[in-house]
């Protein structure tokens, strides 16, 4: 079917345009009017602050990519959401899915239909890009560059929205818009190392503008350079959409899974575990130039980033909140579980294990440890009580979320999250509360989070006490267990 | 013996802490149009969600004019078409482009035409301009019947049709249906109103938290009947007419001022005796008839509860 013959994208096209597009694209050409006046009196007026044309062009241009991104991205994403949200709860989704067509075809008529005022909006500021671009005597390829990426990146957050849609009652785009205000400071750290930084894509827009090499020292070096990917250089546009695409896959998949059969799970145990392999490999292969293998001794020391010890804490950060959200994700709800036993017939601890988020956990773990291990490879006597640390700490947070999810999900029910947080608060936070109350350092090393951190930015770690912290986690593991596994047995037999 | 159009086989439905459907069979011929009957949360949605694909069964197969709902859904989806209790309509599109925009998705040949026909058979063809949030709820309901129509579906499930229907939509629809059966669908069509469904329908399938009582035609669920509930009135003194009553076979049930309802098992003839031995005996009877029609009549010996 083709998209001008899909009856959802003609459908989200006329109710578009019943509401009215015309104002909205005449407030965005206001605006690229405005800027392209704003070059035009740089460029007339010699006493201007502008050295070069190139550098007004380049801030003129700067503005429209920056609109073009708050339109047609976190615009973008806001609108097919809602649309989702509202066809949902208006019981239109159910209608359409009743029909015969394929989840891909339904999913496409609102991917690409339900943004379309944002996508006028985005073409009348590309347009006046296009004309700034070209007074300003800057390269053409400085247009396309930043207009695929922020393409690829509207494409991709369409489908983040497409999944918001589906999972939330309404349209979560003040929320994404708060999120991003919160992650963009973050990634101006350390620019060409995060891959946050490649998913955006800021660093492959901040690239394109640098296009002449910086002075030494400054920290434009860090912008001008290719990241490296296990120190071979590569493209930023290119590595942006690469990882786009990768990971648009991934939700494109369970976005037609959801669609065909809403009980299904978001995310399979593969491709939650695929997803995770391939985003903590790229991390680290990102990071992996600074150290080569002999973490804690620096390889090359990264211009303007004078705490690179601080990065690997920062991964380890973004690998437990990612896993976490995949934990989450994949873990089954018990009353599926329940059904299924009915329908199955199984009555194993093995099948519940299988299908549990604690063997995901384990898994997880695992692909957490092996890509934490490229930085530690080559000096294993020098770093091997770092490593070990960081691992075991990363497997048992994993653990406990996934015994504590589960758990709480059997036992409480419907208010299995509101205790999820107290003991994630009880086991993380409660430490360190505990520490500044009895001004006691130790105490803060017992919180779940701790090791890990500890570990990563200080080498030279008293390990007794990570390890008596270790050891205490490790009991709570236990506990949890046990807990766990006779709330799954109760709800086994319940399913006799 | 002809393939049904619509086979169930033990249906089960699990929700968390209770059993929404248990164990359901039905089969539908072509031209059948069965009442599916039981009280709020007796599981009729339930059913017609599973039936459609819109809910997980745990166990139980459907099929659809031979096609299977869990090997080949594309197939059952053209044959099926389920209209749910409520009016899921574009607001913003008019009631022809709402119309279209399911046309186009169940790649009906003749869109036009096809459209036409059904905005005719639920007399909406003056609204074919109007968007649909001007449309009042009995005409949204007609329109969500049109667009079910659309595809010529063999089977037809309906949800509470004429839940939110005036005395004269329902009318209309019940010649909408009485048209539907004529032309060899099978429609199963749920309402706790029994009144809607009498005189259409000539199968009942009667729930009860989540399972079925009963199933089966109008006539042989009549014949099944062990009893017949009546209703008489009387003028004068009640006590020589409930002292017959009491000394023939009947089970009273509730008596007034003046009158008595009573649940008589026998033939017709006997009942026919009995009105004669009242009058015989003196009782001025001033009315005497039985309490319902026959989907009332079933519906009550079924066990069922709480029907309004």
């Amino acid at each position: 079917m083709k998209l001008s013959e899909n009856p959802i994208f003609i459908t989200r096209q006329r109710l578009g345009h019943r509401s009215g597009v015309l104002a909205a694209v005449l407030i965005a050409a206001l605006i690229g009017f405005c800027l392209l006046l704003g070059l035009v009196e740089s460029l007339r007026d010699p006493a201007h602050s502008f050295k070069t044309p190139q550098e007004a062009g380049k801030f003129f241009y700067g503005w429209i990519v920056g609109v073009e991104i708050l339109v047609i991205v976190i615009g973008g994403f806001s609108a097919i959401a809602r649309a989702m949200t509202e066809d949902r709860k208006a019981g239109l989704w159910d209608s359409n899915r009743l029909t015969p067509m394929k989840p891909p075809q339904i999913l496409a008529g609102y991917w690409l239909g339900s943004a379309l005022r944002e996508f006028y909006m985005a073409m009348a500021l590309a347009g006046f890009g296009l004309l700034i671009v070209l007074l300003g005597r800057l390269p053409v390829f400085l247009w396309l560059g930043t207009q695929t990426l922020i393409a690829s990146t509207a494409l991709f957050f369409g489908l983040l929205g497409l999944l918001a849609g589906m999972a939330f009652q309404r349209s979560p785009g003040l929320l994404i818009f708060l999120g991003l205000f919160f992650v963009w400071p973050l990634t101006f750290l350390a620019p060409s190392r995060m891959l946050v930084d490649f998913l955006l894509p800021v660093y492959g827009i901040g690239n394109l503008f640098c296009d002449h090499p910086p002075e030494k020292d400054s920290y434009a070096t860090d912008w001008h350079s290719p990241p490296d990917i296990f120190g071979l250089p590569i493209p930023p546009v290119a590595l942006s959409l690469i990882l786009q695409l990768v990971i648009g896959l991934f939700i494109w998949r369970a976005l037609v899974r959801k669609t065909a059969n809403p009980f299904q799970p978001l995310l399979l145990r593969w491709e939650a575990f695929a997803l995770f392999g391939i985003l903590f490999f790229s991390q680290h292969a990102l990071l992996w130039d600074l150290w080569r293998g002999h973490f804690p001794d620096l390889a090359k020391v990264i211009k303007k980033f004078n705490e690179p010890e601080t990065l690997l804490p920062i991964v380890h950060g973004g690998t437990l909140f990612i896993g976490g959200l995949l934990i989450f994700l994949a873990s089954p709800q018990p009353e599926h579980v329940r059904v299924e036993s009915l329908r199955l017939g199984f009555k194993n601890f093995g099948a519940i294990f299988s299908r549990s988020a604690v063997s995901l956990a384990i898994a997880l773990a695992g692909a957490a440890a092996v890509a934490l291990l490229t930085q530690f490879m080559f000096a294993p006597a020098k770093s091997w009580k770092i490593f070990l640390v960081a691992a075991a700490n990363s497997a048992e947070i994993f653990l406990v979320l996934a015994l504590l999810l589960e758990f709480c999900r059997l036992r409480h029910r419907r208010r299995a999250l509101g205790f999820v947080a107290l003991w994630l608060f009880v086991l993380c936070v409660m430490p360190f509360i505990l520490a500044g109350v009895f001004s006691s350092e130790i105490t803060a090393r017992f919180s779940l989070l701790a090791p890990a951190f500890v570990a990563l930015s200080n080498a030279n770690e008293c390990w007794p006490s990570l390890a008596g912290a270790l050891l205490t986690h490790f009991g709570v593991i236990v506990v949890l267990f046990l807990g766990w596994r006779r709330q799954w047995k109760k709800l086994l037999e319940s399913a006799a | 013996m002809p393939e049904p159009l619509l086979a169930i086989e033990h249906l089960r439905v699990d929700f968390p802490a209770v059993v929404a459907v248990n164990d359901l069979s039905l089969t539908m011929a072509p031209g059948d149009v069965c009442g599916l009957i039981g009280p709020n949360g007796a599981g009729k949605t339930t059913t017609m969600r599973a039936v459609s694909g819109l809910q997980e069964f745990t166990r139980g197969s459907v099929r659809v004019a031979g096609h299977e709902l869990a090997s080949e859904p594309d197939e059952m989806k053209r044959r099926l078409g389920f209209m749910p209790d409520f009016c899921p309509t574009y607001d913003q599109l008019t009631t022809m482009e709402f119309l279209e925009h399911f046309a186009r998705a169940f790649d009906v040949p003749n869109r036009p035409k096809r459209i036409d026909d059904c905005l005719e058979l639920t007399w909406l063809t003056d609204k074919r301009d109007s968007l649909c949030e001007e449309l009042s709820r009995g005409m949204k309901q007609r329109l969500v019947l049109a667009k079910t129509l659309l595809p010529d579906p063999q089977v037809l499930l309906l949800d509470e049709p004429a839940s939110g229907l005036d005395p004269l939509g329902r009318i209309e629809l019940r010649k909408i249906l009485l048209q539907l059966r004529d032309a060899g669908k099978a429609v199963l069509i749920s309402s706790h109103i029994l009144t809607e469904l009498s005189g259409f329908c000539n199968q009942a399938a009667i729930m009860e938290r989540g399972r079925l009582v009963k199933f089966g035609t109008i006539a042989d669920l009549g014949q099944q009947m062990n009893a017949r509930r009546m209703s008489v009135k009387w003028r004068g003194a009640s006590e020589p007419a409930l002292e017959i009553l009491r000394n023939t076979n009947v089970k009273i049930i509730e008596t007034a001022a003046a009158g008595a309802t009573f649940d008589f098992a026998g033939e017709t003839d006997a009942l026919d005796e009995l009105l004669k031995t009242l009058v015989v005996q003196g009782v001025r009877v001033s009315e005497w008839r039985g309490v319902g029609d026959d989907l009332e009549q079933i519906f009550l010996q079924s066990g069922a509860k709480e029907l309004m």
